[in-house]
């Protein structure tokens, strides 16, 4: 088993290889737009890990909260002729506070249920969003202008578009004060007693729920914000949520369903993945003449391809814990 | 072990071998009747209901799907959330081997779309089924989408891509009148509603038989209590792999006839929003009856049907699915299980007792 798993691993070590020694530009370029694509997808993921990890909850409307940051933000800047920087601010912070409307008045109810019922219901409410979107905006492609971050910038052998080069930063940023607020604050260590053991937790005198609703806004918040920047970064359409969640669903379980890093690796590298595998069927294409390998379209499923062979080799994902929902 | 646990185990063992009374036998006939009733009525109700009868075969085919559909989840616990590779595969393959082979070869592509569909949900089943809930329902989203991803990448130029396959799909023996589909035998001509009702019935009937048989019954056990199933002796994941596998054939059986309706077949019928849609027509419904699920199919129908061309609410009827995620929300909430069709029970059990002066 090992010996297959190093020739698997050393076989595409060798095709990564030739793929930057045949088109070097190309495979910078496209890294750096999988990394980008990566990191949105993990800022959606964290907020999603946060709730499932912390509260058992898998929000189905996470896809959706992440798509209305977006309009948000497109009723900010286009609609109202405001500036992006009020966009990054206020959209999110629109969405979290939907995000502790639902957690109070909906999924507080199912606490202590069987974790498919919130499953259930955050699907109907992804179904309601969509359809609320779709009458407020319509169903056409939108785009909104994010100003001075649509100006390239130079990197190394290439150049990408500023909004690209924020987002990156922003996403850093955010993974980076998560990962402090969980395991360096007394909040993160309140609510990480509070999953392992409730009733004792607030018998010590901590307020859970209130943590927990403030927890679901940091997850909503985060997830309003990656739409933001997708939005300024390519426009935006009602059908980027149901797109988003199932590729976020994909990140998830790759890392391993509750784990921080599970979904930090696991967006890098299914984002990474979705856009250097179609280079290197290409570069394979191009040097061995077989021109069939070179699949159209393969990006989509590169995800869920990622994903099988995972499970299949580590069935709990990258980072997953045992027991974890089972 | 505690007694408790012992009697549960016996109760279990009981309730997995009993056979049927005298009484059940009897409700054997009555559902036929009621089946049969359903599929003689539906033309009307969708008529008076819905403004045209055409409608029919699609909410007998649905009310199948999502019977059928509920053999997991109701019965055994087990959310797929990526039943539409079922229904659309099934689709697919016969609308290849029609457009590949030939129209006649329908004959051929029944059997063969009934045998890959129940061999591919083997194979997910297989690796997949034993995993935790959430885990299944995240991994029957991920493999549709590599089906439909296959479908929409059109391998070999077959499946149509994007477009789908919309031409060669008329079958031998069914003619088209302006869309209208009759099934011609020499002089004897029939809408095509009637077959897709036999079949209704027929296939609605063999689920019913499922769920009351010793192997239905052990799914319920499962669903119950899987570590307890496990400890009477039952190959549980052996089980769970099986009614994934029926639940998937009777999808394609369900898929096989929308095909024959249709005359076509694109790309959306194996997106996961549909999968989405039979999860909350089941739900609707209510998944611990039966009869739920074609409550809740027929209930997606009145609303696309009725609800969508209802000019009082102006531009609102073009967002009736609002209206359903609202239902399905408050259903979640307030009662899971039971749905509208336990409602509905629950209210005609209350009247009678009003009516009967009841005990």
């Amino acid at each position: 088993m090992t010996t297959t798993w190093r020739v698997i691993y050393a076989l595409l070590g060798l095709w990564v290889l030739l793929t930057i020694a045949v088109k070097p530009g190309l495979f910078a370029t496209q890294l750096i737009s999988g990394l980008v694509y990566g990191m949105i997808l993990v800022m959606i993921a964290l907020g999603l890990t946060l709730i499932l990890g912390l509260m058992g909850v898998i929000n189905f409307a996470h896809g959706a909260f992440f798509m209305l940051g977006a309009y948000l933000a497109y009723a900010i800047v286009a609609q109202s002729g405001l500036s992006i920087w009020i966009a990054l601010i206020a959209a999110p912070i629109g969405v979290g506070v939907l995000g502790v409307l639902v957690e109070r008045f909906l999924l507080r109810r199912l606490y202590g249920t069987e974790p498919i019922n919130g499953l259930l219901l955050t699907f109907g409410l992804a179904l309601m969003i969509e359809e609320s979107i779709r009458f407020i905006w319509g169903s056409s492609p939108m785009s909104y202008s994010a100003d001075i971050l649509t100006e390239p910038v130079p990197l190394l052998v290439t150049q990408i578009a500023g909004i690209r080069v924020f987002t990156t930063i922003v996403g850093i940023i955010s993974v980076t004060a998560i990962y402090l607020l969980i395991v360096r604050t007394d909040f993160g260590l309140s609510i990480r007693a509070g999953v392992q053991d409730p009733e004792m937790t607030e018998l010590v005198g901590e307020n859970l729920p209130i943590k927990f609703t403030f927890l679901f806004f940091i997850g909503s918040a985060l997830a309003g914000l990656a739409g933001v920047l997708r939005g300024a970064e390519t426009g935006i359409d009602p059908g980027m949520a149901s797109l988003f969640i199932i590729l976020v669903f994909v990140v998830i379980v790759v890392g391993g369903i509750g784990s921080f890093f599970g979904s930090v690796a696991g967006g890098l590298l299914i984002g990474t993945a979705m856009f250097l595998v179609p280079t290197m069927l290409n570069t394979l294409a191009t040097t061995t003449g077989i021109s069939w390998i070179n699949l159209q379209g393969v990006r989509r499923v590169v995800p869920f391809v990622v994903m099988i062979v995972v499970l299949l080799a580590r069935p709990r994902g990258l980072f997953g814990e045992e027991g974890f929902l089972e | 072990m505690s007694e408790k646990t012992q009697t549960r185990k016996e109760q279990f063992r009981e309730f997995i071998n009993g056979s049927l009374s005298i009484a059940e036998r009897r409700i054997d006939v009555a559902v036929i009747a009621g089946l049969i009733a359903v599929a003689v009525a539906m033309p009307t109700v969708a008529s008076v209901l819905m403004g045209y009868p055409g409608v029919a075969s699609n909410v007998l085919i649905w009310m199948l799907f999502a019977v059928s559909f509920n053999l997991l989840l109701g019965y055994t616990g087990l959310l797929s959330f990526g039943h539409a590779m079922f229904l659309g595969g099934s689709m697919y393959i016969v609308a290849i081997v029609m457009t590949q082979f030939g129209p006649g070869m329908i004959v051929l592509g029944i059997p063969l779309a009934l045998a890959l569909i129940g061999l591919l949900a083997y194979g997910i089943g297989r690796l997949i089924v034993q995993k935790g809930e959430i885990y299944f329902a995240l991994l029957t989203i991920a493999f549709g989408e590599v089906v439909w991803y296959i479908a929409n990448s059109n391998p070999g130029g077959v499946t149509g891509g994007d477009d789908g396959i919309a031409s060669g799909l008329l079958p031998p023996l069914v003619e088209s009148y302006r869309g209208i589909l009759t099934i011609e035998l020499g002089s004897f001509i029939v809408s095509i509603y009637w077959a897709i009702a036999a079949v209704f019935v027929v296939a609605t009937y063999l689920l019913f038989r499922i769920v009351r048989s010793p192997f239905g019954r052990t799914l319920i056990t499962i669903r119950e209590n899987e570590q307890l199933a496990r400890s009477i002796g039952v190959n549980t994941r052996r089980y769970k792999i099986n009614a994934f596998m029926l639940s998937a054939v009777f999808s394609a059986v369900a898929g096989i006839m929308l095909l024959i309706v249709n005359q076509s077949v694109a790309t959306s019928y194996l997106y996961w929003e549909t999968s989405g849609e039979v999860v909350m027509m089941t739900i609707v419904g209510g998944l611990s009856s039966f009869a739920g699920p074609m409550f809740g199919a027929f209930l997606w129908f009145l609303g696309s049907e009725f609800l969508s061309g209802w000019q009082a609410i102006g531009a609102l009827r073009h967002y009736w699915q609002f209206g359903f995620g609202l239902l399905f929300i408050i259903i979640i909430l307030v009662e899971p299980r039971k749905g509208g069709w336990g409602a509905i029970k629950k209210a005609v059990r209350w009247a009678a007792n009003k009516l009967l002066g009841g005990n």
